[in-house]
């Protein structure tokens, strides 16, 4: 008797689950019947890293992608996607990838070293006579050939010091969608223009930019005598170019920082690692998506500030090049891949759909 | 089937052990949820303390319950629906691998030839983990129309199809000889040996081995998801990770995986103490 009763009680257990399963999924279906007399009208995301995008993109599981460079062009070039929009043409001078510093790190001359190298190779890959060094630098750096890399570079706009309204209109959207957990206030600062008068902390580049303005040639003082300095980035980022270049044109060897010696520099893959790094003082200084800087920042508190930027813009919207998508209306009911909740090409494809009157929900 | 019929004197001491068990139940009861108690106790401890940044447990509690009930607003959907998602493949994955394991299985338990013809094979690929299977199974279901399905689904069928397939080669091969050679003196042919002695011999083996086999693939899907795809309680559990500051998130998405891989096992349990009862 105990064992049967037991059993029932399993098996009610079970159909419970099940039954909650199915319910939940018939409240969907309701949900978007009344939908459909809003007139409301879905696109589906699914999360998965870049490299996968491509793949899905080739077996048709995704109808399009969102992603950063030189993912992009990767699935131009070989034939399989074409843009429906870059990110300039969505959100100009949306904010992207920038040069952050650990609070904990206090060595000063060197965030100023560091920052100078970052300002002089930004300038190198900004001058025209240089294109086809910064090609071949590009190339190097992501793996991909020159041609993926050259179409990869129109979409890229690289700067020294990101927008700070184009910052915080990221922040309000984050705040819209619900993403944070923290608010500025619970980490201690009055509101959201405090916070960001410390989180973009732009001293260190206007002294830096100011000086190589008058004297092209100027120099920082360097690293003091033993310093030494991790340096994180993530891994084929053509927006992290400046590391790169930096690195070839020896701009870190002239402020003292020696590759293996007293510079070493960490990769990772994504934008998380790099911020968990900063958390567990792997890294002081890293090149990181101002995306996962500001939601970590907030919602896990991380200290860090801004000293630079890298790159605005520089990502965009993939379709399958088969031509039945040919503007955004015809995303309805298709299935887009995002790298991820809360990153910035996440909200940028949020602002495109929502402009045209579709509604992203995840798959 | 005389061989498995109980005298009325076993009978007679299953009751009292049953009855002996439940007897113990109400001291064992407190027991156990000391256990749960001084977990959660010391979980408060750390939590109050700031000791580590974990939420409360009434806080991840009340997050829990909220998921359940609301879901979450950031992907539209409760936690019920999101282990759901994942459930759905297991179950597909697991019924795969059974179906290619039991009979694989017995074949192998009892056919000396074929098991030697495929044992060291199998030895070579067992120790692999499933997960490192992801990256070929992108390579090889590239064209299937939706890779990362199928890709889940193969991940979850190699983890659960060890578990079923040794154990039933071991149940077949465990099965008492006399068993078998009664059966033949008595004139069963070999299909009669196989169905009416070996496979019923074996039957309280192979449930175990689906029983392990169900859990490793609860456990694979989880890694799995963290690759991306689909919705499902461990894509949610990394997103959460990868926004920052759920924690309690995390947590209420890890309960409910727990939850339903005990539910699982005892399901399981309670499905092979009816179908064998003379285990």
């Amino acid at each position: 008797m105990v064992k049967k009763l037991l059993a029932a009680v399993l098996i009610i257990m079970f159909s419970a689950v099940v039954f909650f399963g199915c319910s939940g999924n018939t409240g969907k279906e309701e949900n978007n019947g009344s939908r459909n007399q809003d007139q409301e009208r879905l696109v589906y995301l699914t999360q998965t890293p870049p490299p996968n995008m491509l793949e899905q993109l080739k077996a048709g599981e995704i109808d399009g992608f969102i992603a950063w460079e030189p993912f992009n062009s990767t699935a131009v070039n070989n034939g399989d996607g074409k843009y429906l929009f870059t990110s300039r043409e969505v959100w100009p001078e949306h904010p992207c990838c920038v040069l952050a510093v650990s609070d904990s790190f206090k060595d000063e001359q060197t965030v100023e070293a560091v920052t100078w190298a970052h300002i002089r190779a930004i300038r190198f890959i900004n001058e025209a006579k240089n294109r086809d060094k910064v090609l071949e630098y590009a190339s190097a750096f992501t793996g991909k050939d020159e041609e993926v890399v050259k179409k990869s570079l129109e979409n890229i706009t690289y700067v020294e010091y990101p927008a700070k309204d184009k910052f915080m209109e990221y922040y309000s959207s984050l705040v819209e969608g619900k993403l944070l957990k923290n608010t500025v206030e619970t980490i201690g600062f009055e509101d959201s223009e405090n916070f960001f008068a410390s989180f973009l902390r732009e001293d260190i580049y206007k002294k830096v930019s100011g000086e190589l303005d008058k004297d092209a040639g100027w120099k920082p003082a360097g690293i003091k005598g033993n310093a030494s300095l991790s340096l994180g980035y993530l891994a084929a980022d053509l927006h992290q170019l400046a590391l790169f270049v930096a690195e070839k044109e020896g701009y870190y060897e002239q402020v003292g920082l020696i590759t293996g010696q007293n510079l070493e520099t960490k990769m990772f893959s994504n934008g998380v690692a790099v911020m968990e790094a900063f958390k567990a003082a792997d890294i002081d200084i890293a090149y990181v998506g101002g995306a996962p800087a500001t939601l970590k920042r907030i919602n896990d508190n991380i200290p860090i500030k801004v000293v630079a930027g890298a790159n605005n813009e520089g990502s965009g919207l993939v379709v399958r090049s088969d031509g039945e998508i040919k503007t955004l209306a015809d995303l309805e009911g298709r299935t887009i891949a995002v790298p991820g909740v809360g990153t910035v090409q996440y909200t940028l494809l949020d602002k495109a759909l929502r402009e045209q009157g579709l509604r992203p929900v995840i798959k | 089937m005389g061989l498995f019929n109980y005298t009325p004197a076993d009978r007679a001491t299953g009751r009292t052990v049953q009855i002996h068990r439940f007897r113990m139940l109400t001291g064992d009861r407190v027991f156990r949820l000391l256990s749960v108690a001084s977990l959660v106790l010391i979980w408060q401890i750390i939590a109050g303390l700031r000791l580590l940044e974990l939420p409360s447990p009434v806080e991840t509690c009340r997050v829990f319950v909220d998921l359940i009930v609301n879901g979450d607003p950031l992907y539209n959907k409760t936690l019920p629906q999101i282990v759901w998602a994942s459930l759905l493949i297991v179950i597909k994955a697991c019924m795969l691998s059974f179906i290619v394991a039991v009979p694989l299985g017995v074949l192998m338990g009892a056919v000396e030839k074929l098991r030697r013809y495929f044992d060291s094979t199998i030895e070579m690929i067992r120790p692999i983990p499933p997960l490192a299977w992801i990256p070929l199974a992108y390579v090889l279901f590239a064209n299937t129309g939706s890779p990362t399905e199928y890709v889940q689904i193969f991940v979850v069928f190699i983890g659960a199809l060890f578990p079923v397939l040794l154990n039933t080669i071991h149940g077949i091969s465990m099965v008492n000889r006399i068993h078998i050679e009664a059966a033949r003196t008595m004139g069963a042919s070999p299909r009669q040996v196989l169905l009416r002695v070996m496979l019923p011999g074996a039957l309280p083996a192979i449930f175990s081995g689906i029983r392990v086999g169900f859990g490793v693939g609860w456990m694979c899907i989880v890694a799995a998801e963290f690759v991306g795809g689909k919705l499902g309680i461990g894509y949610y559990i990394w997103s959460s990770y990868s926004i920052g500051g759920r924690t309690a998130e995390i947590i209420s998405g890890m309960v409910a995986i727990g939850i339903v891989g005990s539910l699982i096992n005892r399901i399981i349990l309670s499905a092979e103490k009816r179908l064998v009862p003379w285990r």
